[in-house]
């Protein structure tokens, strides 16, 4: 704690933070009243803790209260659900809500890029992969599709983006679920894929209902710059292959 | 929108969805600031701001109506800042020296680059070295620092809540203070004088 003559650094941080008992603390006051170094060591520490005191907070960029909703509301929905839930949900994503749950930890896990299981023997479970890749299919091709007329708007003043902020927000919830599901059977590169979209889907979900060109020119280059139209199409690809694989031979039942 | 929490906190118990709305636009940027100093990433804060939400909306029936709520979401949002640092891997605080050397000297290069004392006055600058300080801490120094510093926590309590023995918890704090201290020196005292607070000791 201390040498002979003077108290060491973390004594006297401990003496600031007022961790030390009762006794030590008043002998450390008795040496600093008779002490000049460790005066001026501990007047220094004092100096150094003020100046982290004046810290200022991190500065949020306008709108952060209404992304921050935008990616919770799902979240809230899903966790126990508001008395509407049942009522605003479309009836095919409570569907594939329920398949995910019955799925999950199977499907993600190597098979996007994986071979395929022999065709000929079709289990329940195969079934039901079978209509969550449907699912999924359709969600990246409507993302796709959102995406293509993002990047195509015409660039002329102020662009209405209130039909825009609806279909992102309807693929928020869908694109959230899948990214689970990703996550949880340790598809690192689709979960990123689908985070990477989430989150251009959720801050078009939170924009305001129109955009000056250059937002538009700023979203354009966003999907331009991380290649997510590509990614997106890629993946939409992989997952149409392993439907075709998936599906049954003639002749044979499903 | 209800006009005081009590009244969300009320109206969101019996599941209106518009009035926990309301808690969110009122309290976000308040959490985010807490778990971006605890975790130091604007990433895991925001999924901090996520998680503390969640929580708090499972939580709202065990929540004490004549409580403060933003109290009580600041407690649930240092407890999720914990869980996500403790959910990754970390080694207790090494005591070889080398990263408080390597950080000096990073320090003592930004100096020489041209930061003259009246500059380092400025008080933009004591903030950029305060944050540059902030992200040479471990996310453990980070932790137990922010917690006894700016909230007030006890080494006891921040052992306990981070999951380290009290002399790692205590060394963690040390360290951060150290580096803080190598980083602002230069504010807080002559410059004959930089170096060691405790050189002649």
């Amino acid at each position: 704690m201390t040498d002979l003559k003077h108290f060491d650094e973390d004594h006297l941080v401990l003496h600031f933070y007022g961790e030390l008992d009762a006794g030590a603390a008043a002998q450390t006051e008795t040496h600093l009243a008779s002490c000049g170094d460790c005066r001026a060591s501990y007047a220094r520490l004092q100096r150094v803790m003020a100046a982290v005191d004046t810290l200022p907070d991190s500065v949020l960029p306008e709108g952060f209260e209404r992304v921050t909703w935008a990616r919770l509301q799902p979240s809230l929905q899903r966790s126990s659900g508001w008395r509407s839930w049942f009522v605003r949900v479309p009836g095919s994503l409570a569907l594939a809500s329920a398949i995910l749950i019955l799925v999950a930890g199977a499907f993600f896990a190597g098979r996007l890029s994986g071979t395929p299981e022999r065709a000929d023997i079709v289990t329940a479970d195969q079934m039901r992969e079978r209509v969550l890749l449907a699912d999924l299919g359709e969600h990246l091709d409507r993302s796709q599709m959102m995406l293509v007329d993002l990047v195509s708007a015409e660039d002329g003043g102020v662009l209405d983006m209130s039909a825009e902020r609806r279909r992102a927000g309807d693929l928020v919830t869908a694109n959230r679920l899948y990214r689970q599901t990703a996550d949880e059977s340790g598809e690192v590169r689709v979960r990123e894929l689908l985070d990477e979209l989430e989150r251009l889907l959720v801050d078009l979900a939170a924009s305001p209902d129109t955009l000056s060109s250059e937002d538009m020119a700023n979203v354009r280059a966003r999907i331009d710059a991380n290649g997510l139209l590509f990614k997106v199409r890629v993946l939409s690809t992989a997952v149409r292959e392993r439907q075709k694989q998936m599906r049954p031979r003639a002749g044979q039942s499903s | 929108m209800p006009q005081t929490d009590a009244a969300a906190v009320a109206l969101a118990r019996g599941g209106d969805s518009e009035a926990f709305h309301s808690l969110v636009d009122r309290h976000s940027r308040a959490v985010y600031r807490l778990a971006y100093r605890m975790t130091g990433s604007p990433h895991d804060a925001e999924d901090v701001v996520q998680e503390t939400f969640l929580r708090a909306y499972k939580q709202l029936g065990r929540f004490e109506s004549r409580a403060n709520f933003g109290t009580w979401l600041h407690r649930i949002a240092v407890n999720c800042s914990i869980d996500l640092i403790r959910s990754r891997p970390h080694r207790e605080t090494a005591h070889d020296g080398t990263d408080l050397e390597q950080f000096g000297a990073a320090v003592e290069r930004n100096d020489r680059a041209g930061a003259s004392p009246e500059r380092l006055m400025m008080s933009t600058e004591v903030h950029e070295r305060i944050a540059a300080a902030m992200t040479g801490l471990s996310a453990m120094e980070r932790a137990a620092f922010m917690l006894r510093h700016f909230e007030g926590r006890s080494i006891n309590e921040i052992s306990q809540s981070l999951g380290l023995k009290t002399n790692a918890a205590k060394h963690s704090i040390f360290r951060a203070v150290r580096k803080m201290r190598i980083a602002l020196e230069p504010f807080v005292a002559e410059p004959a004088a930089r170096g060691s607070l405790i050189a002649d000791h």
